[in-house]
């Protein structure tokens, strides 16, 4: 590589590393990720039953139905002895939240009656079903003759153990996990992509706009100077993966300390040792069981987030060279967003299957492979030509875009003035020898 | 020896010639004018020779070689448009530069203090480029082409944005560099500088070359044609006048080119003397901004007829 290159490659980096914004956002990036993940979850969960509605519940029954959902949830339900008429007139009036009628005919037909000023949304419906279904369903089997014991197996619920076979044996497996880690890495590459793809257009623009890049380009190639950056910029993003794998991994060990209370010194030592070892098995933590994370897996997570990095950057330093200003590049890069948008949108398809012919298929376009690989192999074992193929065609792919990209840059740079269509960024690239 | 020769140089833009066949050398350690009209493609010419365009014909020899893209090290280039990175400061803004031409951060270092210094700026190097003024920053873009110790120097509009003191101390500079032996290749539109600084000129209208040669030369050989009148009492006289084109006209003043090299210039006196009183009769040779305008309103006549 020439000295320019170097020059420029460390002048990018340097700057960019030492920089306010690289600094915060590599520290609170885990942060803002884990809430980003969590927090929808916590929501879902917490509303799954947190219905703030009080409901009053008239029973006409003599088996005591209604006393005993009113146990299940003292704040939430009450036996009201008033009529019907009275309770729609409370309703209306916004003083109660809705009654429930349950009739002679509950346990025969199986069908309470709610009466509400509307809606409630699914997870009210939901508890209310679960909660007098419950109850109903035990008052259904007691009348057809079922016993105590029956009652008990009734309750007793049915759980799917899985094992992943290995070479080295049965080990327990965790196809949930493993899934939702490809979902998370997935989207981390996306998000990624698309903060170290604009980094390098709005580079571009800020050179092109203040006039710098002639300068520049009086000491160096073209091809050097967005190469260079390209390169800088990925180097960045790859500073940052490392911080962050990092403190992962010092979060597990952690977070394993401080659930099992005790742990010896000796262990921490072993685990320090060989943190990612026994591939595709289990990390044990003072006894918790954790499925590990193999190392090929971020040796594949760094490729393909370098791969969809190149692809994509290059493109995107392409369009920021033909704009004078940030304002005009949006139209642009829509060819160049969307085929990082399109997998996102996908990526549920394939974690549901990752081995189907679908997944298989998009994972291997090039375009795609960065997110929908790393979701593959995240969820499930890839074959291996799969994984060289995919290697084969993303370095092919950001060959080709380079060359693109390169042309356009070489043109698009001393540019100024109208703002450019499609058009004449292809007739850039024939004109570029 | 020449340090530049442009020859027969053609770049296209679509079917706009912007340098439609250019020729021209520059010998070495002199200070050469690029000149010529807004869009003549001055601007194209510079990038050729900066190796930032290719030229669609011809070939450019700079050092005695066709020009090839290591040769950069040895350019200094200052564009018109002005280019410094504004978060940067003005120490990693000036070593940035200079490692991009070759020269090692330590040497770089001690270099930006001593031009810092030089052009009364020393202190800064701490400082953002977005904290200086605009004519802070035009030193520190003077800096940057000069520091690398370039033997072809090339500044366009050098002295744009710079007041009569800063412009002074460049000037100086520039004169400085030359009696060191670097070459230097100056665009601008203050003509009172070419002739001030310049020992040859190039102009170029509308992609073609229309002047070219030393600048005391061309001056002479438009010969001793350039009269300054100044008197008192009434004007009318002026009309009386043959074989002369009025530049300009006021109550006591008139300033015009006389059209016939053989003119007797006792017998306008007699003219003259016969209405008013002369206070001032000045004949001299034409100053570089009349040549300029009368070579482009030429190359207009001829491309209308």
């Amino acid at each position: 590589m020439s000295n320019k290159i170097t020059t420029i490659i460390s002048h990018e980096y340097i700057t960019k590393v030492k920089s306010k914004g690289f600094i915060i956002g590599t520290l609170l990036g885990p942060i803002f990720l884990l809430l980003l993940i969590v927090i929808p979850g916590l929501v879902a969960y917490l509303s799954r039953d947190a219905t703030s509605k009080k409901i009053a519940i008239v029973d006409k029954t003599e088996y005591g139905i209604g006393s005993k959902i009113v146990a299940l949830d003292t704040a939430k339900y009450y036996i009201s002895n008033e009529t019907p008429e009275i309770l729609r007139q409370k309703v209306l009036s916004g003083e109660s939240d809705g009654f429930i009628v349950i009739d002679e005919n509950v346990v025969r037909n199986g069908e309470a009656f709610v009466y509400t000023s509307g809606g409630g949304g699914i997870g009210f419906i939901t508890s209310l079903e679960n909660n007098i279904g419950n109850i109903v369903k035990v008052k259904q089997l007691k009348d057809a003759g079922a016993t105590d014991s029956i009652l008990k197996l009734m309750d007793k619920p049915f759980k799917i153990k899985t094992y992943r076979l290995t070479e080295k044996g049965e080990q327990k497996d965790f196809t949930e996990i493993y899934a939702a880690l490809g979902y998370f890495l997935g989207f981390v590459i996306y998000f990624l992509m698309f903060m170290y793809g604009s980094f390098v257009s709005r580079g571009v623009i800020e050179e092109k706009a203040n006039r710098i890049v002639e300068v520049i380009a009086s000491s160096a190639k073209p091809f050097e100077i967005m190469m260079g950056k390209v390169i800088g910029i990925g180097l960045v993003g790859l500073t940052q993966i490392a911080v962050w794998i990092a403190i992962a991994f010092v979060g597990v060990v952690l977070a394993g300390t401080f659930f099992s209370g005790s742990i010896s010194p000796e262990q921490i030592a072993q685990m320090q040792q060989q943190p990612f070892a026994n591939t595709g098995g289990m990390m044990h933590i003072a006894g918790m069981e954790i499925p590990t994370i193999s190392p090929w897996l971020i040796i594949g997570f760094i490729y393909y987030f370098l791969a969809g990095y190149f692809i994509f950057a290059t493109l995107f330093a392409a369009v920021g060279s033909a704009v004078d200003q940030e304002q005009d590049a949006a139209q642009l890069q829509t060819p160049i967003t969307l085929p990082i948008i399109i997998p996102i949108l996908l990526i549920f398809n394939v974690i549901s299957d990752p081995d189907g012919t679908l997944a298989i298929v998009l994972s291997l376009i090039p375009f795609f492979t960065p997110i929908l690989m790393t979701v593959r192999i995240a969820a499930t074992q890839v074959p291996l030509w799969q994984i060289i193929t995919s290697v084969v065609l993303t370095i092919a792919t950001f060959y080709g875009c380079l060359i693109v990209a390169s042309r356009i840059y070489r043109v698009g740079i001393l540019m100024y003035g109208k703002k450019p269509t499609f058009k004449d960024l292809l007739k850039w690239f024939k004109n570029a020898k | 020896m020449n340090v530049l020769e442009v020859k027969n140089v053609v770049k296209k833009f679509g079917n706009y010639a912007a340098s439609n066949n250019v020729s021209f050398e520059v010998e070495g350690g002199q200070i050469f004018g690029l000149l010529g009209p807004n869009g003549a493609g001055k601007t194209t010419l510079i990038r050729m020779i900066n190796n930032i365009l290719m030229p669609d014909e011809g070939e450019i020899h700079i050092f005695g070689e066709k020009l090839y893209p290591e040769q950069q090290n040895r350019f200094g280039y200052l564009p018109e448009e002005r280019g410094l990175y504004k978060k940067l400061k003005v120490i990693e803004q000036i070593v940035y530069f200079a490692r991009l031409k070759g020269l090692t951060k330590h040497d770089a270092i001690d270099r930006a203090h001593h031009w810092l210094k030089k052009l009364g700026a020393n202190g800064w190097e701490n400082k953002k480029i977005q904290e200086l003024s605009k004519g802070m920053q035009q030193k520190i873009q003077f800096i940057t082409t000069v520091l690398h110790s370039p033997e072809l120097i090339i500044l366009d509009e050098p002295f744009s944005g710079f007041d009569p003191i800063n412009t002074e101390l460049i000037k100086s500079i520039l004169l400085e560099l030359r009696s060191q032996g670097k070459t230097i290749i100056l665009s601008t539109h203050v003509m009172s500088q070419v002739e001030e600084l310049c020992d040859n000129i190039c102009m170029i209208n509308k992609g073609k070359v229309v002047l070219q040669g030393k600048v005391s030369e061309i001056k002479s050989s438009y010969g001793r044609n350039h009269l300054i009148v100044e008197f008192s009492g009434d004007g009318g006289f002026i009309e009386k006048l043959k074989n002369v084109e009025i530049l300009n006209r006021t109550n006591s003043r008139v300033e015009m080119k006389l059209l016939d090299s053989n003119i007797n210039t006792n017998e306008i006196i007699k003219i003259i003397t016969d209405s008013v009183q002369i206070t001032r009769f000045d004949l001299s040779l034409p100053t570089m901004h009349e040549i300029f305008i009368d070579t482009v309103a030429k190359q207009r006549e001829s491309n209308e007829q």
